[in-house]
């Protein structure tokens, strides 16, 4: 009779432990296959490369104006061309995408910070908390913007003279005026994550308010709460372009996109590449980022796994 | 306002292991979760006292509620695949667990978190920490919560339907789990369940629950021989067991439980009792004791029936 043969504790196991998927590895395994979101994050990378190179070098400084006769289209000296004053046109681009993502990111985060509290705690308790927050969320909508925005920047800077007009001040009345679909996105998350029996199971076991909320609802909301501030990074880049064009965003001669637009507006129909640099820099930016979003929309989202 | 709960008083002593059984909605859940004080809104405690020694969960403020949820009573839940966060690391949440108490430091949640994943047999309790749960199985799910339900060494367990999503041979595994832990930590346990089979294994006391009040109450032995309830002793003959000489036919509870809202007068059980007396219909009989340690609520009792099979079986 055949013995069976005693199990030797001493042999390893010829097993390999499956490769950990976290919910990035995850997503970002998704997101290689969208090939929109991938152009996408290449020019997003692009642009951040450029913004970076900006701070330390661009082919002219760009406010130096008269480097070369106003209005002269590209050329190799000027890959870009001049402007009505002079400046180069490529060296504004690249200072102007410094300033793009300074707003985008900032307003985003501004944003975030605003929002998530907000959504958190009105969603977790519930009841007045939630009224209270949901009404102000309400209100919030029904206030046109930019008009507020508008009114914020004067007042702010021209009126009272609280903060310089710039980048923190735009950042400022964005993400005053904006901060709602973060707070109600992450409201709906947190409403239907409390029930969920994890957080039961954790309230039971003593968890203060503060950890559940912490550990256990915001890290199960994360994936939402991304795509929506990737969202409101191109929100917040056509806003200040919005604002600088009509004249109340970036002073002159800060090299923002729709500044640039709006000095380039006048020559239009004798030297169209002051306006069309700017334009389309501000075009592909707006699209990159909406496609990164989209992809990490569905990357994130489970029901949309294919 | 509807009784969810009625009038339900029970001990239990260190050490104990108690089962509660009902069918749906008989209100053991609710049971259970006043005595941590997590009735699901709308729901409260209109009266009565929770004694854990001599302090009265009832009357605790919420801070000392708190601290009392998970470090004096814990909780294991029934469905282990939604209870863990999917998020974070099992380990983690072990720590986490102890992290909310004052009884460990950070340091000791840390060091404890490999010797109680050990402790209630996951293997490669080293490696396995660093997973989360969807890395794990159903059976080691409901361990790792049990692991976090003792971490802070509780004096009362209380297991809700612990093993109801997990299959038969994961089951006996489990069950065996919590009675080792109860009796490594001296640890009292509620046992949740509408299986009769477990609480024949693992409990030395059975309160058994209608209506949600206790129809019948003790020892595991007493009841399962000589339950005095028609209802425990209709529940006990509706599941067929190997250690009896085959009846004709297993005996179905005829009717559904009541509704909450609007309960039959007298006995609770009445419509559906197959051994009613005119006196059921209009009176509700006081939990009285029938023998030592054995409390039933009738004005019948079983051992009064002559020949219940053949009364039951028409």
């Amino acid at each position: 009779m055949a013995q069976p043969a005693p199990l030797a504790p001493e042999v390893e196991l010829a097993y390999e432990m499956p490769e950990q998927v976290t919910l990035l590895s995850d997503a970002w395994r998704r997101i290689r296959r969208n090939r929109l979101a991938l152009v996408g994050l290449v020019i997003v990378t692009v642009l951040f490369i450029v913004a970076l190179i900006s701070i330390v070098w661009t082919p002219y400084p760009t406010w130096l104006q008269a480097v070369g006769p106003t209005y002269e289209p590209p050329s190799l000296k000027h890959l870009l061309g001049l402007d009505q004053a002079g400046r180069d046109i490529f060296s504004r681009i690249m200072g102007g995408a410094l300033i793009t993502i300074e707003v985008g990111v900032g307003s985003a985060i501004i944003v975030s910070l605003i929002g998530i509290p907000l959504g958190l705690m009105a969603g977790f308790y519930r009841g007045a908390v939630d009224t209270v927050i949901s009404f102000f969320i309400n209100i919030w909508y029904g206030i046109p913007d930019l008009l507020v925005a508008l009114i914020l920047v004067f007042v702010l800077s021209d009126a009272l003279h609280l903060i310089p007009r710039g980048v923190v001040v735009i950042i400022i009345a964005f993400s005053l005026t904006r901060w709602m679909d973060v707070a109600r996105l992450v409201r709906g998350q947190a409403l239907s994550l409390r029930e969920r029996e994890f957080v039961e199971a954790a309230r039971m076991s003593g968890a203060r308010d503060f950890s559940l909320l912490l550990r256990h609802i915001f890290p199960n909301a994360l994936g939402p709460i991304i795509v929506q501030s990737t969202f409101a990074i191109p929100a917040a880049v056509l806003f200040e372009a919005f604002l600088s064009f009509l004249g109340l965003g970036l002073p002159s001669p800060t090299p923002s996109w729709g500044a640039m637009a709006a000095d380039g507006y006048h020559g239009m129909d004798f030297a169209p590449h002051i306006v069309l640099a700017p334009t389309i820099a501000l075009s592909l930016t707006l699209m990159a980022f909406n496609w990164v979003g989209d992809g990490l929309r569905d990357a994130f989202d489970p029901r949309m796994r294919r | 306002m509807v009784n969810a709960v009625d009038g339900v008083s029970f001990d239990i002593d260190r050490g104990e292991i108690v089962g509660i059984v009902g069918e749906s909605g008989s209100g053991k859940t609710m049971t259970a979760l006043s005595l941590l004080r997590l009735i699901p809104e709308p729901g409260r405690i209109t009266n009565g006292r929770i004694l854990y020694g001599d302090k009265d969960i009832a009357q605790m403020t919420d801070e000392e509620i708190r601290e009392f949820r998970g470090n004096e009573i814990a909780m294991i839940f029934q469905d282990p695949m939604t209870s863990l966060n999917p998020v974070l690391k099992v380990g983690f949440q072990i720590e986490e667990a102890m992290a909310a108490h004052q009884r460990f430091t950070r340091q000791q949640a840390k060091e404890r978190v490999v010797p109680l994943v050990s402790r209630v047999r996951i293997p490669a309790a080293k490696d396995r920490v660093r997973d989360f749960p969807h890395q794990f199985s159903g059976g080691m799910r409901q361990r790792a919560m049990i692991a976090m339900g003792v971490s802070n060494e509780p004096s009362l367990l209380i297991a809700d339907e612990p093993t109801t999503a997990l299959d038969v041979t994961v089951q006996a595994s489990i069950i065996e789990l919590i009675r080792d832990l109860s009796r490594e930590m001296r640890a009292s346990v509620i046992l949740i369940t509408h299986n009769m089979a477990l609480i024949a294994s693992l409990c030395q006391r059975v309160i058994v629950m209608y209506a949600g009040r206790i129809v019948e109450e003790g020892p595991t032995r007493a009841i399962f021989k000589n339950p005095q309830h028609p209802y425990t002793w209709s529940l006990l003959r509706s599941i067929p067991r190997m250690d009896e000489r085959s009846h004709d036919k297993l005996i179905s509870i005829r009717g559904l439980p009541p509704d909450l809202g609007q309960l039959p007068p007298g006995c609770k059980f009445h419509p559906r009792c197959r051994f009613r007396i005119d006196r059921c219909l209009t009176e509700e009989p006081p939990l009285a004791e029938v023998d030592p340690g054995q409390l039933a609520r009738c004005w019948v009792l079983m051992k009064n029936i002559k020949d219940p099979e053949s009364i039951a079986q028409k």
